[in-house]
């Protein structure tokens, strides 16, 4: 059977994107917009799902009713950009060109690129197993990008972005500085060329587990239970990361998907309960500042740390 | 019940298969799932997905290795080129290569050419060692190959520079590199004169292989991008990739003989002996299976993004296999 995200993937390429390729002259890049399409293609599901799914839920047992929502609105721009915008577009094109480039190095040098399947050759086939492995490592290491991210007062000056909002929904996710993400695609790049990490192989999983880092910041009043809490990140797990008295230095809970690395690593706390978000020290501008302002208001952040002017929270 | 002893049994099997097979082609396809990481096996007699042979990443092309015992399939961010047997679709082994994006023997045996579209490079292998023997640095995107039938040219589209390039595989040697429409692809040899597909136009380039010049223009569709010699040599067939058609072309005359219509991206396609061609549909995740005396097609759900298809009549079939015993 076929999939249907793939097929209107599919038909964006077929009827939007080529035709309008073959008509700038652009034809070469129309494997490019096929990877683009299928990226925003499930992006926008990734949106359409979490809205559907989230909206309820937040308007069933919110943590905090806010007069209004202007704050929340930049959120949306944020997730529209990086989950079905320019973002995939960039993301997958130059990871995978640093992929090809990389790993065709290695075979120059009679080196044998490192790829899972090929340390446990009985994964080959066996999708969501293989997409489990992955997932679970990627997870493991984005645990210690974002606890780096709160322990370097440059990183930390860029990071308090994502930090800032205190009207967290399930739209800030994806409310990041630039820079930040950049330098968490680097981070990724070099985690997933290290295990051969395929992109767009498995889209379908992904939405799933973007899913689950999109509900964690969801305004809901909703714990997993002791067990599932311990299982899977929840909204009332990820909160307390995101408490006020959590900003900065001193946080807990940064595990995205997983908790199991916090409770390794000793950062778990499964005490508090539905606190209130933000970060005291930030700008005001970095909270309820327009996408440029909070962009800039985050760089001048890091500038002023850079030469250690600006104490981390 | 006592099994049959094992020697009988295979002589069963065996008597079976040489039965004389149906009208309808028996035998596996392949169909390599460029965006799932496997090769869909069909059953040609039935048109049924068997099952999918997993690969490493990004299965595009494959080429037959001379002693007709090896299928080989590029796997090209997976760095590796699959070893098949095109009889039971065993998986023979694999060698490491640096992005096997397209592929091809020479028609003497002697090289093999590997097109390294994602690393702007062209690497000719000993055939027999599958040792690398040179390698052109080449600007960009080298895409699609043809043979001189003397085995010693090999002529190369370069989808990112509109270009064409001839390499001397005796003395590893570029010949001429020229200009060619836009994002040229698909390229064959044929009666002395190479035809260029151009994605990025609605025609077929004819070229004088020894100079590159352009000699005339065969106005197919929009979108222009692989074509395929008939078994019978009497036709070529372009696939249109922005227009979703296929042109079948008179091979002596040039001129398009007829068009179908095959929406979903058509792109690599291959002739079963029943008469039907079997082409790929990169967007619709499917083969379409076309009927050319009636231009109706039927369809069959393969893996995300088909790109190259291998048809194996020769393969027993699983119902065949099944009735056999």
């Amino acid at each position: 059977m076929r999939d249907p995200f793939d097929l209107a993937a599919g038909w964006v390429q077929e009827h939007v994107l080529i035709p309008f390729l073959y008509a700038i002259g652009w034809m070469r890049w129309e494997e490019v917009s096929y990877g683009w399409a299928l990226a925003a293609v499930y992006g926008l599901v990734q949106v359409t799902a979490t809205l559907a799914l989230c909206t309820p839920l937040e308007r069933w047992r919110p943590v905090e009713r806010w007069p209004d929502r202007k704050a929340v609105v930049v959120d949306v721009l944020y997730t529209l950009l990086s989950r079905v915008g320019v973002l995939p577009l960039v993301t997958f094109v130059l990871f995978y060109q640093v992929q090809v480039d990389v790993t065709g190095w290695l075979v120059d040098h009679g080196w044998v690129p490192p790829m899972l399947e090929r340390l446990v050759p009985a994964l080959m086939g066996h999708q969501i197993l293989t997409f489990f492995c992955y997932a679970v490592i990627l997870d493991a290491s984005d645990y210690w990008r974002h606890r780096l991210s709160h322990m370097f007062r440059w990183w930390w000056a860029l990071h308090a972005l994502h930090h800032a909002q205190r009207q967290m929904t399930f739209w800030s996710d994806d409310r990041n500085h630039l820079l930040d993400d950049l330098i968490g695609f680097v981070w990724f790049a070099v985690i997933a060329l290290a295990i051969g990490v395929p992109p767009l192989q498995f889209p379908l999983l992904v939405l799933v587990l973007r899913f689950v880092e999109s509900l964690s910041h969801a305004n809901v009043r909703l714990s997993f239970g002791t067990v599932g809490e311990r299982l899977l990140v929840s909204p009332r797990f990820h909160r307390a990361h995101h408490g006020v008295l959590a900003a900065g230095q001193r946080s807990c809970n940064y595990g995205a998907v997983l908790p199991w690395w916090d409770m390794i690593f000793g950062t778990a706390d499964f005490s508090r309960d539905f606190v209130p978000t933000g970060d005291p020290e930030a700008d005001e501008a970095m909270a309820n500042g327009s996408y440029l302002a909070q962009q800039w208001a985050g760089l001048r952040r890091f500038g002023a740390a850079l030469i250690h002017r600006h104490a981390p929270g | 019940m006592r099994p049959l002893p094992r020697l009988t049994a295979r002589l069963i099997v065996l008597a079976g298969l040489l039965l004389p097979w149906p009208a309808a082609a028996a035998g596996l396809a392949f169909v390599m799932n460029s965006g799932a990481a496997s090769i869909s096996l069909i059953d040609m007699s039935t048109h049924k997905e068997l099952r999918r042979i997993p690969v490493l990443r990004e299965p595009h092309h494959w080429a037959m290795s001379p002693d007709g015992k090896s299928l080989l399939i590029g796997d090209s961010s997976g760095n590796t080129v699959f070893f098949l047997n095109p009889i039971t679709a065993k998986v023979q082994r694999t060698v490491v290569v640096a992005d096997p994006y397209q592929l091809g023997f020479s028609p003497n045996g002697k090289y093999l050419v590997v097109n390294g579209l994602a690393r702007n490079q062209i690497d000719v292998y000993d055939a027999a060692t599958m040792k690398l023997a040179h390698r052109f640095p080449i600007r960009s995107m080298p895409s699609h190959l043809a043979y001189s039938p003397g085995s010693h040219r090999v002529f190369v589209t370069l989808q990112g520079t509109n270009r064409l390039v001839a390499l001397d595989l005796r003395d590893m040697k570029v010949l001429w590199d020229k200009p060619v429409g836009n994002t040229p692809a698909g390229i064959l040899w044929l009666n002395g004169k190479l035809l260029v597909c151009d994605m990025g136009t609605d025609y077929v380039q004819e070229i004088d292989p020894a100079t590159g010049n352009e000699i005339g223009r065969i106005v197919t569709e929009r979108g222009a991008h692989n074509l395929f010699l008939s078994p019978d040599r009497k036709t070529v067939w372009v696939n249109n990739r922005v227009s979703g058609t296929t042109s079948v072309v008179d091979a002596a005359t040039l001129k398009v003989l007829r068009t179908y219509k095959i929406p979903g991206g058509p792109d690599d396609l291959s002739f079963a002996p029943d008469g039907k061609v079997w082409l790929t549909r990169r967007f619709a995740e499917s083969v379409a299976v076309l009927d050319p005396a009636t231009g109706k097609f039927s369809v069959i759900d393969v893996g995300r993004s088909p790109h190259g298809i291998f048809l194996s009549p020769n393969a027993p079939s699983p119902d065949r296999l099944a009735a056999a015993r």
